[in-house]
């Protein structure tokens, strides 16, 4: 093996070395876990500095600032309720009853959640016109998502 | 018309499974009739797969709702021009696309080769009736563009998805087919010169062009998703490293990575079994990009379906992957695929090209595994994730920047052994321009190593070409000048490129390349967004730009009703525009939609969006400043010419050509 060919293997070696680093620790520093608010609830040990958590709009709990932008309210999920605050634009289909899901932050007492993005589905979505229900299925999410766009930062 | 296309599509399948069985074993027994047999059929299978096309098309024109493809994506308001386009929009009628694309270009590789490269043709004509084979199959038992509702029949259709109803989003999945399916062929040939043993660079050679073509289009194709998310999606972005979006960058990344290192076979006659497992993973990767899109296995904006053809796409990608790796397994034992040299320095072209292609490997691998990551988290962990935008731009921007410099070293390094003579040559002006772009951006206002750091590439880069254009053409004047023939800079500047048009071409999408970085590198680090409340007659300030809110207004259209809100932009004081935001209200939508105004210029956006409004009047607004996203859209066009560039067939080489053809008619 010439020297120029030694140097060649340690230098490659060493690029992948580095891609391998940034792809492991990449992934465990910026991944978010996704749980059902009654999951999380469920789990001391979760790391709740951001994570993403789904519940629903407790009917009547909506209380809008628009001058501010900020929104108060409470989520529910199987019985398991919690106040949440969201500063940021407002999706339209964010109303009473809505399926919401919320990245943020759950504060150290468990009792609140400050969240930076919110994305909602109305209730209604859920139902489809008729059986083709691929393309429907889809809208959904589509819909959810292009929202989550428009909001997310 | 929708039982005629049924029979059409239901007879080719039939017909590219015997020209599947009869490519295989013409190529076995090395017999030209079944050979000839087998090419029939892949014509036939175009005629049969363009006349099912038809029938589906004139079902959509018609509005024909008993066809339950017509029935869910589109409707009687929608325009004509987006009924045709439905075509795409939809989960079969896409799959049905690609396979009409694969079939005209097995067509025309069918005519291409019949008097040449007949030792492989069986075998290609085997691969690509099997990936023919294989649609089809999809498109008989699991997706049916031709089923149909009877009784279900609805009055009027759901309509086309409101995001789809854009120029842009017309033209884009077209592009990015034309490159997914591009690529199929120079797979073909290197699977089939595997099978046959026929293991000199002609399965290269013969698809050079082929390729250039896949990567065209694969190129333009993500350029104009990229636009159409821009104007579209209205987050005020271009790029989200949403799983669609990298289903067609991981590819693109693969066929990258393979045009690159072909040259070193070519010139060099080395990385010969690495060629092949690069178009192999290109391939695979397109298969998987398809995949991606159409199973709805990872949630995405731009996916369309959420069904059971996953299954067979991954037992595809699986089968084909398997056979290939088998027989290059087989080959490397005859060690006919060895290389003709070693690498020997450090500091050499072949060794610049091996970490080319090293970094765009890593930057798929690392795209791939955030892709998959949330599918393989739920699947062994029960625990939802979603790896998120940091992750991609944190791995993908120490490998871009590695990139972006050997851009710059790979083209004029030297063979073999780079001396230090050499380096001074070819980098010592370009590496002075790379420093003395600091001050420069710096002045500018540009702050933060990474930016800095990716500007001095790029000047560094451009520089390298630009000193290598002008120490071409000095050589070529000062050589005409000894024969006595004075020649003007430019012509020797035109006659330089036109005679190596792979190099200069080459070195005009690297080009291109520098300004897309660019405008990358501007609009991530030095955009500015803010959220406005504003009450007709009010008016907001950012950075340089001043704008009103004058009034808000409706209109209604074919299928939508408009809201939209007047407000003058001006800068510095003086008028600009009147910007015009709207939301859409589509009839057959769920909810409304965005349309962002844009006021795009050389240094940078004016890109407004009309969130909402309430009942006192006042209106909210999303302002983002993105500096040189017009860079983006400008380099792609770069990119697309230099492509085009190095495909006019060279003149010198066409007349050769036509001589040799002569030649032989005569000597027959």
């Amino acid at each position: 093996m010439g020297k120029g060919r030694f140097k060649l293997i340690v230098a490659a070696a060493i690029v992948v070395a580095g891609i391998s680093y940034l792809m492991i620790s990449g992934i465990s520093q910026t991944t978010v876990y996704y749980y059902k608010l009654s999951e999380l609830m469920a789990r001391p040990s979760a790391n709740t500095d951001s994570v993403r958590v789904s519940g629903k709009v407790v009917s009547g709990s909506i209380k809008k600032d628009s001058r501010t932008m900020t929104v108060d309210f409470v989520m529910a999920d199987n019985n398991v309720r919690i106040p949440v605050r969201y500063t940021g634009i407002i999706p339209d289909t964010f109303k009473d009853d809505s399926e919401v899901v919320l990245e943020g932050k759950l504060d150290a007492e468990r009792t609140s959640f400050e969240a930076h993005t919110l994305l909602a589905k109305c209730p209604s979505k859920y139902e489809s016109q008729f059986t083709s229900e691929t393309g429907r299925e889809h809208q959904k999410k589509y819909g959810i998502q292009s929202d989550f766009r428009s909001i997310s930062r | 018309m929708n039982d005629f296309g049924f029979y059409c599509l239901t007879a080719a399948l039939l017909v590219s499974l015997y020209a599947f069985l009869v490519s295989i074993l013409a190529g076995k027994k090395v017999n030209p009739i079944l050979a000839q047999s087998g090419e029939n059929a892949i014509i036939s299978s175009f005629v049969l797969v363009a006349l099912a096309s038809a029938s589906l098309i004139s079902l959509l024109i018609q509005s024909d709702f008993n066809n339950e493809y017509v029935a869910s994506y589109t409707s009687l308001d929608l325009p004509r021009a987006y009924k045709i386009t439905a075509f795409w929009g939809g989960q079969t009628g896409s799959l049905l696309f690609w396979t009409l694309i694969l079939t005209v270009f097995s067509t025309i590789v069918v005519f291409q080769n019949q008097t040449k490269n007949r030792e492989l043709m069986a075998y290609v004509c085997a691969v690509l009736a099997s990936v023919e084979l294989f649609f089809l199959s999809v498109l008989t038992f699991v997706a049916p563009p031709f089923a149909t509702l009877g009784a279900q029949r609805p009055a009027d259709g759901s309509g086309l998805n409101p995001l789809l109803q854009n120029y842009w989003m017309v033209i884009h999945p077209p592009h990015l087919y034309l490159g997914f399916v591009g690529f199929t062929v120079p797979f073909a040939f290197g699977l089939a010169a595997l099978i046959s043993n026929n293991l000199n660079p002609v399965w290269i050679k013969t698809t050079r062009r082929w390729t250039l073509v896949a990567w065209l289009f694969l190129t333009a194709g993500i350029f104009m998703g990229a636009h159409w998310a821009y104007l579209e999606l209205g987050w005020g972005g271009y790029w989200a490293w949403d799983p669609v979006e990298n289903a067609s960058f991981m590819p693109w990344l693969f066929g990258t990575a393979f045009l690159h290192s072909v040259m070193i076979q070519e010139k060099k006659g080395m990385l010969k079994v690495w060629n092949l497992v690069l178009i192999v993973m290109t391939f695979e990767m397109c298969m998987f990009g398809t995949f991606l899109t159409r199973s709805g296995v990872v949630s995405s904006v731009h996916s369309f379906a959420q069904s059971n053809i996953g299954s067979f796409f991954v037992t595809f990608i699986g089968l084909s992957l398997a056979i290939s790796l088998y027989f290059l397994f087989r080959r490397l034992q005859t060690r006919q695929l060895d290389p003709e040299q070693r690498l020997t320095a450090f500091f050499s072209r072949e060794s610049s090209f091996l970490f080319n292609n090293l970094l765009f490997l890593g930057i798929a691998f690392a795209i791939f595994w955030g892709t998959v990551f949330p599918i393989v988290s739920e699947a062994v962990r029960g625990v939802k994730v979603s790896v998120s935008l940091p992750f991609f731009n944190n791995v993908t921007l120490p490998l871009a920047f590695a990139l972006l410099v050997l851009t710059g070293v790979c083209p004029l390094i030297a063979w073999r052994k780079a001396s230090v003579k050499n380096f001074k040559r070819n980098f010592l002006y370009p590496l002075i321009a790379g420093i003395l772009a600091i001050p420069v951006v710096m002045a500018w206002g540009v702050r933060g190593l990474v930016p800095v750091a990716f500007f001095c590439a790029c000047a560094f880069v451009f520089a390298t070409v630009v000193w290598e254009f002008w120490k071409g053409a000095r050589a070529r004047q000062a050589a005409k000048l000894e024969n006595e023939q004075p020649e003007p800079f430019y012509h020797a500047v035109y006659m330089l490129a036109t005679t190596n048009k792979r190099r200069y071409g080459g070195f005009i999408i690297h080009v291109g390349v520098v300004i897309v970085f660019v405008g990358i590198i501007a609009s991530s680090f030095f955009r500015t967004e803010q959220d406005f409340v504003l009450k007709p007659g009010e008016t907001g300030k950012l950075k340089s730009y001043t704008f009103t809110y004058k009034s808000f207004g409706q209109r209604r259209q074919e299928n939508k009703d408009i809201a939209l809100a007047r407000v003058d932009l001006f800068k510095n004081g003086k008028k600009l525009a009147t910007m015009r935001p709207e939301k859409h209200f589509h009839f057959k939508g769920e909810q409304p939609q965005t349309e962002v105004d844009i006021l795009s210029q050389f240094d940078e956006d004016f890109y407004i969006v009309l969130v909402g409004w309430d009942d006192a009047d006042a209106a909210t607004f999303k302002i983002y400043i993105n500096p040189m996203v017009s860079w983006i859209w400008f380099g792609g066009f770069v990119i697309a010419l230099g492509t085009l560039f190095v495909m006019v067939p060279n003149r010198q080489r066409r007349a050769l050509a036509r001589t040799m053809r002569q030649v032989e008619r005569h000597a027959a």
